[in-house]
């Protein structure tokens, strides 16, 4: 056997544990229970809380995101270094773990007083979007960067030589110029909130019809032994996550400035 | 005009070291030198993208040093043009008219009659990814002119351009050059380029500007062994001075094992030539400013003539590069003649020929070695 069929065929095998994965959703899947699912007040609110937290999550991440990439991308500044390394933290700590921490934050003087006097965000829909605020922001930075990274430094260069502010020239050239990256870093981002989990449980809990997210939604079906509803669920997260996916090809598919 | 005043500026490990030039009004001032040699970071210096470590840049009198590339008044054409790929020619060119907010009737005029000129009119409105590289170059230079600076930098702006289309737009932008009256400032490390395009030229070798000078001046005396190099002399002779007065002076070519007479005008500049008795000088010619004729006996009495032998022939398109070794010396000399010419004659590989070395070609430098002692 040749290394290149070889090579091929681990690439197949990746394709194949991922196919049996899913393939064995159908083999308890009530078609019948599945549009019973989607059409019950619990899985709607379910989606709903989903969508509306990670729309809003992968938001606020990305306001912070794009001037914070530009920075990192373009500038060289003391404490460089440790920001680029603290963008890590999400991944190198389970998710579990990065409740956790939101839960200890709160139970500080100042969480404390953030929830007395500002919000309240322990098993609240806040809750639910900070936790996915803080696992995306990380992420949606990095991607960003390496959206701006792309574009070389000498646009902004003559835009400002032609008489654009150093702001004007982001906003009229490196923006745009960005663009498709910044869209696929959202939806990357957006993708990521949709199915968090871990911390999202440990901030804001698993209360039905008030912080159940998708997620969580199958993990309490499976809880509850109720296999054919959390495949109806875990079906509806994928159906989202592949378009978002495609979308993201799509969109990844030529760069404006190779 | 603009001055650069002893600027010196640091990349990594290189260093600009105090560089002075200026661009007279509406005249043209070409930077030459090899790849890394820094001409690129000094205009990346005077746009203001680095940060000098000393010096100052003052256009038209103003001290801009420690201003923001917005406030220079100075447009720059990177190397690779860097057209915003998101607009189309228009968009492009007019950039600087919207961001600065111009809308008066005259700048409208200049702007139609400039991109007339250029011969973009009709890709006005094509994107900027549909552009060949001569239009692509045009674009660029209508933006740059059309932003109002009369101060421009352009960096090897034509590099990337064949041999026809390069061609055109140096006369393209002579004729910008004078209709606008641009204060023009390239780097390039094309010679040829240079001494079309330039009123001025200044030679940069290792961060430093080894010599400026008008175009005739610097390339017909070059004051240095780098400049002398870097120009393409490649006829170079280590000697010793022996006698230094009036018109002519002599020299004693040890690697020729002969004596060179020269005229004293071709010491150029160079310190301490011009009373180089004793002194350690290299002697240099160009391959094609050697005259190169059979030899027979007569040449043997004339001064300047070296009797050699012909090594290699090389064919090279229009011309013929002959080397040859002259008769007691190990150090080839390299001649270049017209390909006319060698058909009226025909020089053969181990032919014997008079390669005469007239005193009015011959460039007389400071030897390395010698350098520091010059001056007296």
């Amino acid at each position: 056997m040749t290394f290149r069929a070889l090579s091929i065929g681990f690439a197949f095998s990746t394709l194949l544990i991922y196919s049996l994965l899913v393939a064995a959703l159908f083999y308890f899947l009530d078609p019948s229970l599945l549009s019973d699912s989607l059409a019950s007040g619990r899985t709607l609110f379910s989606l709903r809380l989903s969508v509306l937290a990670a729309t809003t999550a992968t938001l606020l991440s990305l306001i912070i995101a794009v001037p914070a990439a530009f920075a990192l991308s373009r500038y060289e500044f003391r404490g460089k270094i440790a920001i680029d390394t603290a963008l890590e933290l999400p991944m190198i700590v389970s998710p579990a773990a990065l409740g956790a921490m939101i839960l200890i934050f709160f139970n500080t003087p100042v969480g404390v007083w953030i929830q007395e006097n500002w919000a309240q965000f322990v098993f609240t829909v806040h809750g639910v979007i900070l936790a996915q605020f803080v696992t995306t922001c990380g992420i949606a930075t990095r991607l960003v960067k390496a959206a701006i990274d792309e574009i070389p430094a000498r646009y902004e260069s003559v835009a400002r030589s032609l008489g654009a502010t150093p702001a004007r020239a982001f906003l009229t050239v490196t923006l745009p110029l960005a663009k498709k990256g910044i869209l696929a870093a959202a939806i990357l981002s957006w993708a990521k909130a949709l199915g968090e989990f871990g911390a999202t449980i440990t901030v804001a809990g698993s209360m039905a019809m008030k912080t159940e997210t998708l997620p969580i939604a199958i993990f309490m079906r499976l809880s509850s032994a109720e296999v054919e509803g959390t495949v109806a669920l875990i079906l509806i997260l994928i159906a989202i996550g592949l378009s978002i996916l495609y979308g993201v090809r799509l969109l990844s598919q030529d760069s404006d400035y190779a | 005009m603009l001055e650069i005043e002893g600027i010196s500026s640091k990349a990594g490990s290189f260093r600009l070291k105090q560089v002075s030039i200026t661009v007279p009004k509406a005249c043209c001032h070409v930077i030459v030198g090899p790849t890394g040699s820094g001409k690129t970071l000094l205009l990346e210096s005077i746009i203001g993208l680095k940060k000098p470590e000393e010096g100052r840049i003052l256009v038209d009198g103003r001290d801009v040093t420690h201003l923001s590339i917005e406030k220079r008044g100075i447009s720059y054409v990177p190397q690779d043009l860097a057209l915003f790929p998101h607009m189309s020619v228009r968009k492009n060119v007019l950039y600087s008219s919207k961001i600065r907010g111009m809308k008066v009737q005259s700048h409208n005029n200049m702007v139609t009659e400039l991109v007339e000129s250029l011969g973009i009119a009709n890709i006005f409105d094509r994107s900027i990814k549909n552009l060949s590289g001569g239009e692509r170059q045009r674009t660029a230079l209508a933006r740059a002119v059309a932003s109002g600076c009369n101060h421009l930098l352009l960096d090897e702006p034509l590099s990337s351009l064949h041999e026809s289309l390069k061609k055109d737009l140096w006369f393209l932008l002579k004729e910008l050059q004078k209709k606008y009256d641009l204060t023009l400032l390239v780097v390039t490390h094309d010679l040829e380029e240079a001494f079309f395009l330039g009123d001025l030229v200044s030679v940069m070798i290792g961060g430093r500007v080894q010599q400026t000078g008008g175009k005739r001046e610097v390339h017909q005396q070059p004051q240095t062994l780098e400049v002398a190099r870097f120009l393409g002399i490649r006829n170079l002779f280590h000697s010793r001075g022996i006698s230094g007065s009036g018109g002519m002076l002599s020299v004693f070519c040890r690697e020729l094992g002969v004596n060179l007479s020269f005229s004293a005008r071709n010491t150029g500049e160079a310190p301490g030539i011009s009373h180089c008795s004793g002194t350690e000088l290299i002697v240099g010619i160009r391959s094609t400013d050697v005259d190169m004729r059979p030899w027979s006996s007569q040449e043997a009495n004339l001064s300047n003539v070296l009797k050699c032998k012909v090594l290699e022939v090389w064919e090279k398109g229009g011309s013929t590069i002959v080397t040859a070794l002259p008769e007691g010396s190990t150090k080839q000399i390299e001649v270049e003649i017209q390909s006319d010419n060698r058909d009226n004659w025909g020089v053969t590989r181990g032919e014997l020929v008079a390669l005469a070395l007239s005193p009015e070609k011959l460039h007389v430098l400071p030897s390395e070695r010698s350098v520091s002692g010059f001056g007296g």
